[in-house]
């Protein structure tokens, strides 16, 4: 019992903060799409701002300045970058993002160095919330936790409630039409781009605090924010969370399964068998419970390609 | 993408000589070289069998990486089955298995895949790549765990392998065999129904063919080759462990077959051959290479879009006669203001490494928190004086302002060329 | 850039002086991860390599002088290949590298490789930092001599210095990560039961470097209750373990071998109290000796020595005591044969005690220093009020475990 709420406590918030990583991806990659390879090398930039900014003027003005700067970055990319090379189709978007990708860390390594800096909460913020089974759950995670509730809450209502999103989200869907009606097309993608990238930012900027702050953040994450917005969905929000929190949870779960492929065969009695034969048979999942996300990227694109909740083909 | 047409006699007279400078090379180069030599070939390789699945079928493959490391270790399978006697194989055909495991692989791998286009093709060959990389490690038996498996090159055919320059021929070879086969291939049947699946997936299907069943075998051919690829790696290198299977090495070859430019037969394998170089000089040039790397990738995407190998083609097909003696000028012009902006990025970005390094903060600490001077090129340059960054500022300034002017010249000149090569 | 200009006037130089029968120094090449994920540790021991060159110059180890030529592997196996033959290609004769024992792996198999078909031009690989056993087991060859500790080495030392502070405690926890090197650590865990006293109460295997979330592992460590964790885990790994622990007020010794990675302590912050460590060198642990130690090395490097940095610069001040054994050739070259047969019998002193090369699997029986993260020490670290306190200096021939069987070392001939 004790297993079960724990590893359902922590696989939920790191599903949230997942989403919080790539809501921003799943909506420019469902509108626009962009498969933006940067996009966790912007979560990257936004810790690394947070952290100059605790040094300098403070934990909650880096919160604010972490999404500005980095949707401002966005923007820059967007404008000159992306709207250039659209034109020549996925596989140079794909190749562009990979591009600043490698030019974002090689840059922040240079100001910042090789090791991870010590990028903390402020000192008020490091307590318990409460205690479970003896365990103290840290307040810190229930904040991030709550941050990326709020900004499920805030896109949501924005996309479905206003006028706004209205236009984007028929953007996503019929783009010429859009633009026929007499609205700014390419305006539109800016600000969508902007968003998503800025999202990322604050992403960073507050599970930067928490998680070390490296070099190597991007590279952590970049393929697995691929994996949440494939499985949940090309643009759908919803379908992002879901996803999220799937993996999450999932992950969270497999980390206490000491059980093989051969041990579910013991079951039904080919279990020394399947021992002899070992190799990945006798790979338990606890430790391979990294890898699950991709397994469940596969089963949804080749399942349902249009993901969980999406409604594309 | 031009119709395959038969070869000319200047293009085969080209290809010889090709082939004969290419196998000139270990006389003339060092054994260090000759190593580059073998790695750029197998770079090209690679590039040349991705772009079978993707510039002519269209299918962008981003788990290549995936073919690559079977054919590389069903090959070292079978090196250490003849090093322990258990098998005789000669080594000069070593690279089959590697070709049977990648076939294999491919039409395992590109059935599932190909039921999906675009974008999530791209992510089913991703998902697959990624999930044998992180399997990988943890079976040992097949993939050697994380040390991965290692072995020896066994003498055969009167060759004793034990020098690079046999492997270099054996892989020269295999390379020029396959590329041929990849070129004879765009003219088969086969090959010509790959490009109209590229074109209009849907009039295919319409006249008939199982598309599916189709892509699936391009896809395979494409993984066989590569598989071919691999198996030379693992023949040059004796060993190969999991990390042969990494997003890096997928998108690389993405990347050079870009570079090179996807729409030309020999353009990706310039581009992988060029990459490689860059990689291996630079890495022990400059600690900020992979800057440099990222910076190359993100302006020839935006500038070079169709890729060098892209460019050449152009002149190749619009320009006759001697009018590319037109643009003789304008290019020198554009060499010139290149390396100027490239002198000064470089300084720039240099200078910064040093002037941002841990060691250089020591010495400041270490004068008292005063601005020192700093050593770069094996020159003294002091952080402050305004030279020191004229050294940079200037060449940026001149490049860019002549920028406009050489942009000019270059199509004036083209215009021209064009002109004449219409007469 | 430096390389570049230094291979240019070499090569004008030597095109002037070609023909005349010089004297050679002796051409070390580093092959390191010098950019990409690893490239943090890479410079660290390129920097330790350099001071430990420092004292091979002033004691004039060779009579022509050393030049290190520094390669960069880009964290890749296969890349380090073609820097090996790049760097044989070059002239160098004794290759050195540490991060990471993949790479490591694949260097040692090239060497072996190059010298059965190169005789009389055979290159030596110092290894300054592989620690997976099959190095000195398996994969062990006449010419790799280990100069940094093993997994097995850094255990013994551990469960020596923590029985006897009585910190241990009988229930122990092992979690490690999914390669060669966890899973040596997790395995000699299990052996050394009766050694240490203490029964494996749990054990755990995860991914290398992508567990982002260690919380439900965190929970598992809980419910088995143990004294003490032992883990061989480093870089994000061990900086995630120790920081979800803390998170979730888990009251339990962290028994680590990679703790002072620089960044570790900083990031941790109080959390990383109280955890012990096993090292190759503290500045602290041999009063007056080390401390003078680590001053020159903090005068000459601009930081003081830390994480691998220690034995690194005793494994160069190894080759320093081999060489001088000998003579130049009649072509003023180095045999890198009688360098190996005299590095074999190398012991000498060092600040930390004795180190001395076994010849029979040629692994280093080097002191190590067992220390707890104390704001009681002397040497602050990562710029906290934190540092790592002595507990106990366990010499070399404490430290070593057995030869291991499966090492079965070919000798050439002592011609």
């Amino acid at each position: 019992m004790e297993f079960f709420v724990i590893s359902a406590l922590n696989g939920v918030v790191h599903g949230l903060l997942l989403f919080m990583v790539s809501a921003g991806l799943t909506l420019i990659f469902g509108m626009m799409g962009v498969l933006n390879f940067a996009h966790a090398w912007f979560y990257m930039i936004g810790a690394y701002i947070g952290f100059t900014c605790t040094r300098t003027i403070g934990f909650w003005p880096g919160l604010i300045a972490a999404p500005i700067i980095v949707g401002a970055c966005g923007v820059l990319i967007e404008r000159f970058m992306l709207r250039r090379v659209h034109r020549f189709g996925h596989a140079h978007e794909l190749l562009l993002t990979f591009g600043l990708a490698f030019i974002i860390e090689e840059v922040i390594k240079l100001f910042y160095g090789d090791f991870p800096v010590n990028y903390a909460m402020p000192e008020y913020m490091k307590f318990a919330a409460f205690t479970l089974y003896e365990i103290d759950y840290p307040f810190y995670r229930l904040f991030m936790g709550g941050v990326a509730i709020v900004i499920f809450a805030v896109l949501y209502l924005l996309l479905t409630r206003t006028r706004v999103g209205l236009i984007v989200r028929a953007a996503t869907h019929r783009p010429s039409m859009v633009e026929a009606l007499g609205h700014n097309l390419p305006v539109v993608f800016m600000g969508v781009f902007a968003v998503g990238a800025g999202l990322a930012g604050l992403a960073g900027a507050v599970a930067g605090a928490f998680f070390p702050t490296g070099p190597n953040m991007g590279v952590d994450f970049g393929t697995l924010v691929f994996v949440v917005v494939v499985v949940g969905g090309l643009g759908s929000l919803e379908g992002a969370l879901l996803a999220s929190l799937l993996i999450g949870l999932f992950m969270s779960f497999s980390v206490g399964f000491n059980k093989s492929l051969a041990d579910l065969l013991g079951l039904v009695g080919l279990g020394d068998w399947a021992h002899e034969v070992g190799g990945l048979l006798t790979l338990e999942l606890s430790t391979i419970a990294a890898s699950t996300p991709f397994l469940l990227m596969l089963l949804v694109l080749l399942f349902r390609p249009a993901g969980l909740l999406g409604d594309r083909q | 993408m031009t119709i395959v047409r038969a070869l000319t006699a200047r293009q085969l007279f080209l290809i010889v000589l090709g082939l004969a400078v290419l196998s000139a090379l270990p006389l003339v180069l060092s054994p260090s070289l000759v190593n580059a030599a073998i790695k750029m070939l197998i770079a090209a390789l690679f590039a040349l069998a991705f772009s079978l699945a993707m510039g002519q079928a269209g299918m962008l493959s981003f788990g290549h990486s995936a073919y690559y490391g079977i054919g590389a270790f069903a090959a070292l399978h079978l090196m250490k089955a003849v090093e322990g006697h258990v098998l005789a194989w000669p080594t000069p055909l070593v690279p089959l298995v590697g070709a049977t495991a990648g076939l294999l692989a491919g039409i395992v791998f590109g059935w599932f895949a190909t039921r999906r286009t675009g974008v999530y093709f791209a992510m089913v060959t991703l998902a697959l790549a990624e999930l044998l990389f992180t399997l990988a490690p943890s079976w040992n038996s097949v993939f050697g765990g994380e040390s991965g498996i290692s072995t020896m090159r066994m003498p055969s055919w009167a060759f004793s392998f034990g020098d690079d320059t046999h492997v270099y021929y054996l892989t020269l070879a295999w390379v020029a065999l396959s590329a041929w086969c990849l070129w004879a291939f765009r003219g088969t049947p086969m090959g010509r129904l790959a490009v109209a699946m590229r074109e209009n997936e849907h009039r295919v299907r319409f006249l008939g063919f199982n598309t599916h069943l189709a892509r699936t075998l391009v896809f395979a051919i494409s993984a066989m080759f590569t598989g071919v690829a691999g198996a030379l790696l693992a023949i040059a290198n004796e060993a190969s462990n999991y990390t042969i299977f990494s997003t890096q090495a997928s998108a690389n070859v993405v990347l050079q077959t870009f570079i090179g430019g996807a729409g030309t037969f020999l353009g990706p394998a310039l581009g992988a051959a060029v990459m490689t170089f860059f990689a291996r000089v630079t890495s022990d040039l400059t600690r900020s290479w992979l800057l440099y790397q990222g910076l190359i990738f993100v302006l020839v995407m935006l500038f070079v879009p169709d890729g060098f190998g892209g460019l050449i083609s152009m002149h190749v097909r619009r320009l006759h006669g001697a009018a590319i003696k037109h643009l003789v000028l304008p290019y020198l012009l554009c060499v010139a203001v290149g390396l100027l902006i490239i002198a000064g990025v470089v300084f720039m970005i240099e200078s910064a490494y040093v002037l941002l390094s841990d060691a250089y903060v020591a010495q400041r600490r270490g004068a008292g928190g005063a601005v020192v001077p700093y050593h770069l090129l094996g020159w003294k340059f002091d952080p402050l004086s305004p030279l020191t960054w004229s050294l940079s500022a200037v060449p940026l300034f001149i490049g860019g302002a002549l920028l406009p002017f050489t942009k000019r010249q270059t199509e004036l000149a083209w215009s021209r060329a064009l002109d004449e090569s219409e007469q | 850039m430096r390389k570049l200009l230094s291979v240019l006037a070499l090569a004008s130089a030597g095109s002037l002086l070609a023909g005349e029968a010089t004297a050679e120094p002796v051409k070390l090449a580093i092959i390191e991860s010098l950019s990409g994920g690893q490239a943090p540790v890479g410079k660290m021991f390129l920097s330790a390599v350099n001071y430990g060159l420092i004292k091979l110059n002033d004691e004039k180890a060779w009579p022509d002088g050393f030049r290190l030529l520094e390669y960069d592997n880009q964290g890749g196996a296969s890349e380090a290949s073609d820097k090996v033959k790049a760097a044989i290609n070059d002239g160098a004769n004794i290759i050195i590298q540490g991060a990471s024992s993949a790479i490591g792996g694949q260097i040692t198999g090239d060497v072996l490789k190059h010298n059965m078909r190169n005789p009389g031009k055979e290159v030596i690989y110092l290894n300054v930092g592989a620690e997976a056993m099959e190095f000195t087991g398996p994969k062990c060859h006449f010419y790799h001599f280990r100069w940094n500790g093993n997994a097995e080495i850094r255990l013994r030392a551990m469960l020596v210095a923590m029985k006897d502070a009585n910190v241990l405690g009988k229930r122990v926890y092992v979690i490690g990560q999914n390669y060669s090197w966890g899973r040596d650590v997790q395995r000699l865990v299990h052996e050394y039961t009766s050694f240490g006293g203490y029964t494996v109460v749990g054990d755990t295997i995860h991914d290398v470097n992508k567990i982002q979330d260690f919380a439900p592992y965190v929970a598992k460590i809980k419910e088995a209750a143990p004294d003490t964790v032992i883990t061989g885990n480093w870089s994000s790994d061990l900086l995630l373990l120790m920081k979800a622990a803390g998170d979730a007020g888990l009251k339990v010794r962290f028994a680590s071998y990679w703790l002072d990675q620089p960044g570790n302590i900083a990031n941790a912050g109080a959390t990383a109290l109280g955890h012990y460590n096993v090292s190759s060198f503290n500045a602290e642990a041999n009063g007056e000796a080390t401390a003078a130690f680590a001053e020159d090395f903090k005068a000459k490097t601009g930081q003081y020595p830390v994480f691998v940095q220690g034995h690194t610069v005793h494994g160069i001040w190894g080759l320093g005591e081999a060489l001088m054994m000998l003579k130049p050739g009649p072509d003023g070259r180095l045999s890198v044969k009688q360098l190996a047969f005299a590095m074999e019998k190398v012991r000498f002193d060092t600040s930390m005690g004795e180190i001395a090369m076994r010849p029979e699997d040629h692994q280093a029986l080097l002191p190590l220093a067992v220390s707890v993260v104390s704001k009681d020490a002397k040497y602050k670290v990562d710029g906290t009020d934190m540092g790592f306190k002595p507990v106990r200096l366990i010499p070399g021939r404490e430290a070593a475990g057995p030869v291991q069987p499966s090492c079965n070392m070919e000798r050439p001939p002592a011609s």
